[in-house]
């Protein structure tokens, strides 16, 4: 007899970001050795190439980024892993692609910081780093899965959103998350769809071979997409731009792209809300929680709801755009958030605090070791 | 009934009559070394320092090891100790030499470092003519991150992100970047050494010596490459590891001068 409830293998995070990015058709991947993400390279390095793709060791990770680019600017899908000292370096070319509009997934594990920091040591103290790395203050959307199956099902979204936004998009996950092995059920990953970018198309109707790379009607609008070395001329650059793709400053034209680059994320913003809820009717504290600390969250909820206690749990999956209407319709009732993060002074809580009414929202932040159930339950009311 | 009888006997050391062949020079510290047994490192922690003390220089010696496996190097070697990011050595030791000119200063580097996301700044470190000595520990692999392929790595060579072996036609021959550095004018003494058995070692601390004499008369970037061994990442016990770089590195990393000052021929 065979159950087909069940397929179960013993995964890492790291693995099943690289097997969602195979499903989502990631054809390209570039790395460069970093713990705790190498198991994410290694994956790619052992299985693309038996599925037609390209998996490239880079020298670095400012060459890895700038080789997913490079892909991505034909049309391939693309992904990199790194963790917080790589990733440092590959800010450069994040703006790059954010600026030419070239999707790429870039999945980042983090460890303790600052510089070479703690490589087997588990933190959350990219989150800032991470979102607040362009000039100009674009938003990266960022998702934050917290066991396997999340790290398969969010890395392929990652992707999804990537192509749709032509923008880079990050999964972020910690070092506890990535690598540590536990049952997988195959069988409990969602029906997931995957989607690619829109490209620009010459059949039939006689286009013109010298449209603009960039054209949009609508600042929210996406433009479709112009593959490099392909029947239409693209151009492109990372420098501030008109819709032809050429280099201007600030000509209306040019400042009109400038906005579309945010304009395009704030206008799916609420389609990209992505959290976990347990709520409890008559909860009067709602626990928010990322990546590993969804582990330990939700034994404190376990703990306490033993205790006869009640208490609401939300677990952030989209961390960035910033999922407020999920975030404030789960607070009736509730006088106290607790937000517990490993990094200093609350790196995400400094962003959604102002998203809630009245609440008293308080932290619970470490770095060096892991947060505690306990440590959680000793702020909840 | 014992069968050791008449073997037990009376020995009586008198340790004032010993001559003392071999110790630990002052210069490394008494801890007990992180590297894997067989490993070239320690090797060539020891003969630096033995270098630095038999010249005197302890108190005037600054190093720079980044990350990789020497990270700990701060912890052995006797003296001033930095530790870089990753790549950054060569510029790093540049800052420290350019304001105190008249230390010794070295970078103490793997392959992965130098010669892969360091690339750029060792090749301008040595284009400079920075006055420092570069040791190079060429192992051809990333061994602290768990064995991954570099641009060192051979031909064929199997690694834990090469693992039908290194395909050159896809990501090319090893990157013999001694030869590269050996070229560049700036680059003073440049020669290639091992350690893996006592007659290389002399020769590999003849080559240290050698250079950190140079820099003391002021002359330009010296350049040590050790082709070394990782038994971890190469999955080999020390002595296969050992076969194995004769075999297999020599042949692609030959040993010898690369570079001797025209003065000094
Ligand atoms: C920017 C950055 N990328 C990656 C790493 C991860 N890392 C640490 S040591 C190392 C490789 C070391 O290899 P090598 O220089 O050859 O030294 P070995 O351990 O072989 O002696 C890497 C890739 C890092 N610390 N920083
Ligand atoms: S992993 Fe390799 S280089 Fe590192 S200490 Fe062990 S043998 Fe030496
Ligand atoms: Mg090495």
């Amino acid at each position: 007899m065979h159950d087909v409830q069940s397929i179960v293998r013993i995964r890492s995070g790291n693995q099943m970001v690289a097997e969602g990015a195979l499903r989502a058709g990631c054809k390209f991947f570039a790395g460069y050795p970093i713990t705790p993400a190498s198991g994410i390279y290694k994956t790619m390095i052992d299985t693309l190439p038996g599925k037609g793709g390209v998996a490239l060791s880079a020298p670095d990770e400012i060459s890895a980024l700038a080789y997913c680019v490079g892909a991505s600017l034909r049309g391939q899908k693309a992904m990199t892993a790194t963790s917080g000292p790589g990733w440092a370096l590959m800010t450069e070319t994040v703006q790059y692609a954010l600026m030419t509009e070239t999707p790429v997934v870039i999945a980042t594990v983090q460890r303790l910081g600052p510089s070479t920091g703690g490589a087997t040591q588990n933190a959350q103290g990219d989150v800032l780093f991470v979102e607040n790395c362009t000039s100009g203050g674009y938003t990266i959307p960022v998702f934050t899965p917290s066991n396997p199956i999340e790290c398969y099902e969010l890395t392929h979204i990652a992707f999804t959103w990537s192509e749709l936004l032509r923008t880079p998009v990050v999964v972020m996950l910690d070092k506890e998350v990535g690598m540590t092995s536990e049952d997988v059920n195959y069988m409990d990953i969602h029906d997931l769809t995957t989607l690619s970018r829109q490209r620009t198309s010459m059949s039939g109707n006689g286009m013109d071979k010298n449209i603009d790379t960039y054209y949009f009607e609508n600042p929210e609008d996406v433009p479709s997409f112009v593959p490099v070395g392909g029947e239409i001329k693209s151009t492109v650059t990372g420098s501030a731009h008109n819709k032809a793709g050429r280099l201007q400053k600030n000509s209306p034209e040019t400042l009109e792209v400038l906005y579309h680059l945010q304009k395009k994320i704030d206008a799916n913003a609420n389609q990209m809300e992505l959290v976990k809820r347990d709520i409890e009717e008559g909860a009067r504290t709602l626990i928010v929680s990322y990546g590993i600390t969804a582990r330990t969250a939700r034994e404190a909820v376990r703990r306490l709801r033993k205790n006869g206690e009640k208490v609401s749990w939300l677990n952030v999956l989209s961390l960035f755009p910033v999922p407020e209407n999920k975030l404030r319709n789960s607070l009736h009732g509730i006088e106290r958030i607790v937000i517990p993060e490993e990094n200093f002074g609350g790196q995400y809580r400094s962003v959604i605090e102002n998203v809630f009414d009245d609440q008293d929202v308080v932290g619970v932040n470490k770095i060096g070791s892991m947060i505690t159930p306990d440590e959680i339950i000793a702020k909840v009311v | 009934m014992s069968t050791n009888a008449g073997i037990e006997q009376e020995l009586n050391i008198n340790v004032e009559d010993m001559d003392i062949v071999y110790e630990r020079p002052d210069t490394l510290t008494d801890t007990r070394m992180h590297y894997c047994p067989g490993c070239s490192h320690g090797v060539v922690h020891r003969i630096l320092m033995e270098v630095v003390q038999e010249l005197g220089i302890q108190d005037k010696t600054i190093g720079v090891a980044p990350v990789g496996c020497s990270v700990f190097a701060y912890s052995y070697l006797d003296i001033d100790m930095q530790e870089a990011a990753h790549g950054r050595a060569s510029a790093a030791a540049t800052g420290i030499k350019r304001v105190l000119p008249d230390r010794i200063v070295f970078s103490y580097q793997g392959d992965g470092d130098l010669a892969a996301i360091g690339t750029a700044e060792t090749i301008h470190t040595a284009n400079r003519g920075e006055k420092i000595l570069v040791v190079f520990i060429n192992n051809a692999i990333y061994g602290m991150t768990g064995g991954q392929m570099a641009p060192t790595t051979l031909d064929g060579m199997k690694t834990s992100t090469s693992p039908f072996g290194r395909n050159p036609d896809h990501v090319g021959h090893p990157l013999k970047i001694t030869d590269l550095i050996a070229m560049l004018p700036g680059a003073y003494y440049v020669t290639r050494v091992a350690v893996n058995n006592p007659r290389n070692v002399r020769v590999a601390k003849k080559a240290i010596t050698k250079s950190i004499q140079y820099q003391m008369d002021g002359k330009g970037l010296c350049f040590v490459e050790v082709v070394s061994n990782c038994p971890s990442g190469w999955k080999m016990t020390p002595v296969e590891a050992n076969k194995w770089l004769e075999e297999n590195m020599f042949p692609i990393y030959p040993l010898g001068d690369l570079k001797v000052p025209s003065d000094d021929k």
